[in-house]
C-alpha cells in the first residue's frame, strides 16, 4: 500500500483523536509511522493500524474503515483536484475510475497493485461497480464512493450483495441515483 | 506562544513543506513517465527500421552477388549449350554408320574376317545399348542446362533487371494481360476480385512489370489450394506517400498465409518453402529486384490461415513538358 494512504489515515486520526492517540497507536504497534507518498509499505501494517484504532476508538473496524474511505476521497480530492474537475457528474466520475484515475497512478508509482474496477449499467438509474482485489478492501471502496457522492452533492443508495467476504470472487457495489 | 503551540505550528510547516515536496516528485514522476515511453516508442521504431536497412543492405549484396554468379555461370553454359548442338549432329553421324553397318552385316557384304572383328568390337563395346542411351543422356542433358539457363535468367533479372527499355505504359493493363495468361490457373474455383481505380502510366519495362504481377498471382493462386472459399483482391490506385504520389497495387489473397519467422526471407533468392524441384525461390527475390529498379517497393503482410497481402508502390513520374 502506498505511504499517501498512512499519512492521510494519520491525518484522520490526529483531527479526530489527537496526536497524542496516534503516537500511541504507533508505539503499541512498536511501528516507526515514518510514511513518504510514493513509497510501497506492506498491507499488514495498514490493517493493523486499522486494528488498533478500531480498538482504541471501541468501534468495529469495517466502520473504520468506511469512515476513512469517505475521507481519503475528500483528500485525495484536494491534492489531485484535476480528477472531479474532468467529470461533471457523479456517475462519469466512478466510470472513469479505472479507465483514467488508475492510469495515472500507473505513471506516477511502480506496481501499484490497484484494483480492477469494471463498471455496467442495468438501467438508466443504477451503475454496478465490480471490484477485483487481492486485498480486498471493498468497504474502503464503498466509503470512497460515498464521499464522491458527497463532493457531487448527489444522493445515492448504495448495496454491496455480492463480495468476496462471503465467498464470492469479486465484490457488487450497485449504486443506485435516486 | 507556549513551546508546544511553537512545535505544532513548526510541524504544519514541515507537513506543507512534505507535501510540496511529494507533489513536485509527482511532477517529474510523470514526465519521467511520459519520456520514457516517448524514447521506447522511438526506440522501437529505430529498431524496426534498422531491421528494414539490414535486410535491404543484404539483398543489395546478394544482388551483386548473384550478378557475378550469373555472369560467371553464364560464359561456360554458352558454349556447353553451342557444344550440345554440335554433339547431337556428331552422333546422328556416327550412328548412320553403325547403322550402315548393320545393313552391309544382314545383306552379308562384307568379308567374313571383317564381319567378324566389326561383331566382336560391337559386341565388346555394347554400340547398340550406347546408341539407343545416348538419346536419354543427350535429352537429359537438355533439359538440366535449360533449368541452368533459367536459373541464370532469374539471378540476372533479380540483380539487374535484364532489358532495361522503358515505354509509358499503364500497369492496370499489365494486370488485365497476366489476368489473361493466368486464366487457366483461375479457372479452379478461384475468385478474383479487382477493384481498378484510374492510375497514371509511367515509364517501365512493361515485360518485367507483367513477370512481377504473374509471380505475385502465381503465389497467391499456390496458397489458395486448400482453401475453402479461395478468393484473390487486386486493388490499384494513388496515394500520397513519404515524399511524393505513388501507384499502389495490392495483391490479397485469403490462402494459407506465411508463418511469421518466414515472412522476412520471402525476398531472399532462393527462398522457398515448396517441395524440391516445385519452385525455385526466385520469384518474390526477381519482383522485388525488378521494382527496385523502377524506383519502387514491395512489403507483405501476412497472417496464417487468413491470407496474405502484397503492396506494391510506385512513384507517380511528374507530367513532363515537351
Amino acid at each position: 500500500m502506498k505511504g499517501v494512504i498512512f499519512n492521510i489515515l494519520e491525518e484522520l486520526v490526529i483531527e479526530t483523536a489527537g496526536i497524542v492517540a496516534w503516537n500511541s497507536i504507533l508505539e503499541k504497534l512498536e511501528l516507526k509511522g515514518i510514511y513518504t507518498a510514493g513509497q510501497s509499505y506492506p498491507d499488514e501494517e495498514l490493517f493493523a493500524l486499522v486494528g488498533e484504532i478500531s480498538a482504541s476508538l471501541n468501534k468495529p473496524a469495517p466502520e473504520i474503515v468506511g469512515h476513512f474511505g469517505e475521507y481519503l476521497f475528500h483528500q485525495l480530492n484536494q491534492r489531485y483536484p484535476e480528477f472531479t474537475t474532468q467529470q461533471t457528474d457523479l456517475r462519469a466520475f466512478l466510470k472513469s475510475v479505472h479507465d483514467v484515475i488508475h492510469v495515472e497512478v500507473r505513471k506516477l508509482y511502480e506496481s501499484p497493485n490497484l484494483p480492477t474496477i469494471t463498471c455496467h449499467e442495468p438501467d438508466d438509474n443504477t451503475l454496478v461497480m465490480e471490484y477485483r482485489s487481492p486485498r480486498q478492501l471493498c468497504i474502503l471502496a464503498e466509503g470512497l464512493v460515498r464521499g464522491a457522492a458527497e463532493y457531487y452533492k448527489t444522493p445515492i443508495e448504495m448495496t454491496h450483495p455480492v463480495c468476496t467476504h462471503k465467498g464470492a470472487d469479486h465484490c457488487d457495489l450497485v449504486i443506485r441515483f435516486l | 506562544m507556549s513551546e508546544t503551540e511553537a512545535y505544532k505550528q513548526a510541524w504544519l510547516r514541515e507537513k506543507q513543506a512534505r507535501l510540496a515536496a511529494e507533489e513536485l516528485l509527482e511532477v517529474k514522476a510523470r514526465d519521467l513517465y511520459l519520456a520514457n515511453q516517448q524514447l521506447m516508442e522511438q526506440n522501437q521504431l529505430l529498431k524496426e527500421q534498422q531491421a528494414l536497412m539490414i535486410r535491404n543492405e543484404k539483398l543489395a549484396t546478394l544482388g551483386t552477388l548473384s550478378a557475378g554468379v550469373a555472369h560467371e555461370i553464364n560464359n561456360p553454359l554458352a558454349f556447353v549449350l553451342s557444344n550440345m548442338d554440335s554433339l547431337k549432329r556428331y552422333t546422328g553421324a556416327y550412328n548412320s554408320l553403325l547403322e550402315l553397318n548393320t545393313h552391309w552385316q544382314s545383306q552379308n557384304q562384307l568379308p567374313p574376317a571383317l564381319a567378324e572383328s566389326l561383331t566382336v568390337l560391337i559386341e565388346e563395346q555394347d554400340l547398340e545399348f550406347v546408341a539407343e542411351d545416348i538419346q536419354d543422356l543427350l535429352r537429359d542433358t537438355d533439359e538440366g542446362l535449360i533449368r541452368l539457363r533459367d536459373i541464370v535468367q532469374s539471378l540476372r533479372h533479380f540483380s539487374h533487371g535484364g532489358n532495361s527499355e522503358r515505354t509509358l505504359y499503364n500497369l492496370t493493363e499489365g494486370l488485365d494481360s497476366t489476368l489473361k495468361v493466368l486464366q487457366n490457373e483461375l479457372k479452379q474455383g478461384i475468385n478474383v476480385n479487382c477493384l481498378f481505380e484510374p492510375i497514371p502510366p509511367i515509364h517501365c519495362n512493361p515485360g518485367e512489370m507483367n513477370q512481377v504481377f504473374l509471380n505475385l498471382i502465381m503465389n497467391a493462386c499456390q496458397a489458395l489450394e486448400q482453401s475453402p472459399e479461395p478468393q484473390i483482391f487486386i486493388t490499384t490506385a494513388t496515394e500520397s506517400g513519404q515524399a511524393q504520389e505513388e501507384i499502389v497495387i495490392r495483391i490479397k489473397d485469403n490462402g494459407c498465409g506465411i508463418p511469421q519467422d518466414k515472412l522476412k526471407s520471402v525476398f531472399d533468392p532462393f527462398f522457398t518453402t515448396k517441395p524440391v524441384g516445385k519452385g525455385t525461390g526466385m520469384g518474390l527475390s526477381i519482383a522485388y529486384g525488378i521494382l527496385n529498379e523502377h524506383g519502387g517497393n514491395i512489403i507483405v503482410n501476412s497472417a496464417e490461415g487468413k491470407g496474405t497481402c502484397f503492396e506494391i508502390r510506385l512513384p507517380v513520374e511528374e507530367p513532363q513538358a515537351d
